[in-house]
């Protein structure tokens, strides 16, 4: 039962980084109908600047989260306003060749600047957990899903609850309409871009604490922000949460379940994907489009 | 404009230095024709660290036979190139890009890629258009069961890669007797374990735990958890430096105290010391090859000579790594076989590899019916205090194992 309990507290810890990953995506899915395939190149270079904070200067992954979420906020800005709004009424497929290409770009950036090499943040708690019992908790995990959840809800407050969040928003119920009433689109599209990215910088210094970062190690992550919103539904912070904690679940139950190979819980995962599409194709929280 | 002016400049002095080279004496080699090797490695993509250090095992070689003028065969040297492509880390690109490398650059011979499953999509181009191809890098013997006669491979197979642990692991008194063993599902990892799984039981070692994962996951904390209920006495990894590392740090968060790590690939390079600090100690591994291992060669350069020769051309001030040795002895194996066959007609060349036997820096070189070097040992090594010991078999080592690891509360 301990180790049932054990796997269960795993696996939402595995969720909240989930949850923090695909927040951004979601958000820029959901507003300007783009699916970012970038967007596990700029969690990486969130998780870069977080290596750098920490081995150059020191200073705890932790206190680095908001240098990285400001620093993909302008990188962020920045290649919507540049690149990427050149694209945005375009066809999906346009939205898709262009991202790719990004994500290219990027992690080719990466590879030249910190090379293949394999870095790892380890601070002096890395190591040490909560004990309760037999149950262990990883202080490390710990920290990662309280700011994954830190993290949803700043972004549901400022959706909900400011100027500009109702205009991002608006942007995504009706961008025409939107314009009508005088809101500027272009920086509309921008900021809701700059906030993905900058969430998605975030996620990356809490990947950098217990996952080895290469340029390349964003890539999964795309794929996994990706059935996260499909799981959870479109549209809603709270469905983003609920997705990504219950694919965590999903995965670490799936690779304790005994007598099955653990290379079975991505198979597990997408199966439970399927059954969710076919019998609630919004999500498990989305709304109706 | 400067390479202009200066090309003719060059060109006389190399005119200039032919004439002294061959008034120097009637018999020397002359210069003939250049070699073309082609090599596919994966220098961008998740494989960029290992097939970068692939392509400097490679370079080292390859100023080495060049500073020589060559390949000797029949008294004519022929000088040396490495073409190279990049195979992205994609195995079924690489397969495409040694087609262009035999087609467009006319390379003579293949120099393998890294990685069993490039090595494996490679070695079937080499088969059909019969070009010799020797690999170091590709461990899986999947590779060799498919009855090809142009694939060489100079390192031990993969069966091999952690059996040493378990005769060291055998050695102590008491000895350890549970053993908990989780791997990657690729071709090379799965291999490995199973090896393990049959060789353990005949040392008298149960395997209480065995748990495969996708390559490359990042989370492997719930298999962690699983393993420390059943309390293994040896805790073994089949996969690579990502999930080592990832593992390694798992078991200290979840609290999983072993009597032995031991993992497959990862702990031999200087990421896994620079990535855990001191929770790097203490971790074993099967080794190809160590910077201190005590081989008599016959040609080329000792051990120290290749460490040294290493640290100068790469500026580096860490020792090469195995993956680094064995990319070289790959170039050996060949240059010996081009020798022996005094040819550079590529069945013949086949042949002399299909009979070779050298003592290299690297180990004996000399391959089985199916083309698998299988006259090497593996070594075991240990992480003591951020610095790699040989440990096992004796009569290589220059350190003994510390047994048993500490507990993670009490290092």
């Amino acid at each position: 039962m301990s180790q049932f309990t054990q796997q269960v507290i795993l696996g939402l810890l595995l969720g909240g980084v989930y949850v923090a990953v695909a927040l951004g995506f979601s958000l820029v899915w959901g507003i300007l109908n783009i699916v970012n395939l970038a967007h596990g190149a700029l969690v990486i270079i969130g998780a870069y600047i977080t290596w750098v904070l920490f081995t150059r200067l020191h200073i705890d992954p932790f206190l680095s989260l908001p240098v990285d979420a400001l620093a993909l906020f302008v990188i962020g800005y920045a290649l919507q306003r540049g690149v990427i709004n050149r694209v945005i009424r375009a066809p999906l497929l346009f939205t898709f060749l262009l991202t790719f290409g990004i994500n290219l770009v990027i992690v080719s950036l990466l590879l030249l600047i910190f090379t293949g090499d394999f870095r790892s943040v380890t601070p002096a708690y890395s190591g040490s957990g909560l004990h309760l019992g037999s149950i262990v908790i990883p202080y490390i995990r710990l920290g990662g899903l309280a700011a994954a959840l830190l993290l949803a809800g700043i972004l549901w407050v400022v959706l909900n609850r400011t100027r500009s969040g109702t205009a991002i928003l608006a942007v995504g119920a009706d961008r025409d309409a939107a314009q009508l009433v005088g809101v500027d689109l272009r920086h509309m599209y921008a900021l809701t871009f700059a906030i993905g990215a900058a969430f998605a910088g975030v996620a990356g210094g809490i990947i950098s604490t217990f996952q080895s970062i290469t340029p390349t190690a964003g890539d999964p992550y795309t794929l996994q922000a990706f059935v996260v919103v499909i799981l959870g539904g479109l549209g809603r912070v709270s469905a983003t949460v609920a997705g990504g904690l219950a694919f965590g679940l999903i995965e670490v139950l799936g690779q304790s379940a005994p007598g099955l190979s653990s290379s079975y819980a991505n198979a597990i995962a997408f199966v439970v994907l399927v059954v969710v599409l076919v019998v609630r194709p919004r999500g498990l929280l989305g709304r109706l489009a | 404009m400067r390479g202009r002016t200066f090309a003719p400049v060059l060109a006389g002095l190399a005119v200039l230095l032919a004439a002294c080279g061959s008034s120097t004496s009637g018999n020397s080699p002359t210069t003939g024709s250049t070699l073309v090797f082609g090599a596919a490695v994966s220098l961008t993509g998740a494989q960029s660290k290992e097939g970068g250090l692939t392509k400097q095992g490679y370079d080292l070689w390859l100023d080495w036979i060049n500073a020589r003028g060559g390949i000797v065969v029949n008294n004519v040297k022929h000088p040396v190139a490495i073409k190279y492509e990049d195979d992205q880390s994609n195995a079924n690109l690489s397969a495409t890009l040694v087609q262009k490398l035999i087609t467009d650059e006319k390379a003579n011979f293949i120099l393998g890629p890294y990685g069993s499953a490039a090595t494996a999509s490679d070695a079937i181009v080499a088969e059909r258009n019969s070009i010799p191809m020797v690999e170091a890098n590709g461990a899986a013997q999947s590779i060799f069961s498919k009855g090809y006669k142009f694939t060489f491979g100079v390192l031990s197979p993969a069966n091999k890669y952690l059996t040493g642990v378990i005769d060291m692991a055998a050695t102590p008194n008491p000895k350890p007797t549970t053993s908990a063993m989780l791997t990657a599902n690729d071709n090379f990892s799965v291999e490995v374990a199973k090896a393990v799984e049959d060789y353990a039981p005949s040392k008298g070692m149960q395997v209480v735990f065995t748990k495969q994962y996708p390559a490359a996951a990042p989370d492997v904390s719930g298999l962690i958890s699983q393993a420390k209920q059943k309390n293994p006495d040896i805790v073994m990894n089949s996969g690579h430096l990502a999930e080592s590392i990832a593992i390694n740090k798992a078991a200290k968060q979840l609290g999983l105290d072993a009597k032995i790590f031991a993992y497959s690939v990862g702990p031999s390079t200087p990421d896994f010391i620079s990535a855990l600090g001191a929770d790097a100690n203490y971790v074993y591994d099967g080794s190809q090859w160590t910077p201190q291992v005590k081989y008599k060669p016959t040609f080329y350069l000792s051990v120290a000579e290749y460490v040294k020769a290493y640290k100068a051309k790469f500026s580096s001030s860490d020792d090469p790594d195995y993956h680094v040795a064995e990319s070289t002895a790959a170039c050996l194996a060949f240059q010996k076989a081009i020798e022996n066959a005094g040819s550079l007609d590529p069945s013949k060349v086949r042949d002399a590899l299909a009979s070779l036997d050298v003592m290299t820096f690297f180990g004996q070189i000399k391959f089985d019916s199916r083309g698998i070097n299988t006259f090497k040992p593996m070594v075991v090594e240990q992480i003591q205090n951020g610095t790699h010991y040989t440990v096992y078999p004796g009569d290589v080592a220059n350190g003994a194992p510390k047994y048993p690891t500490p507990s993670w509360s009490s290092r």
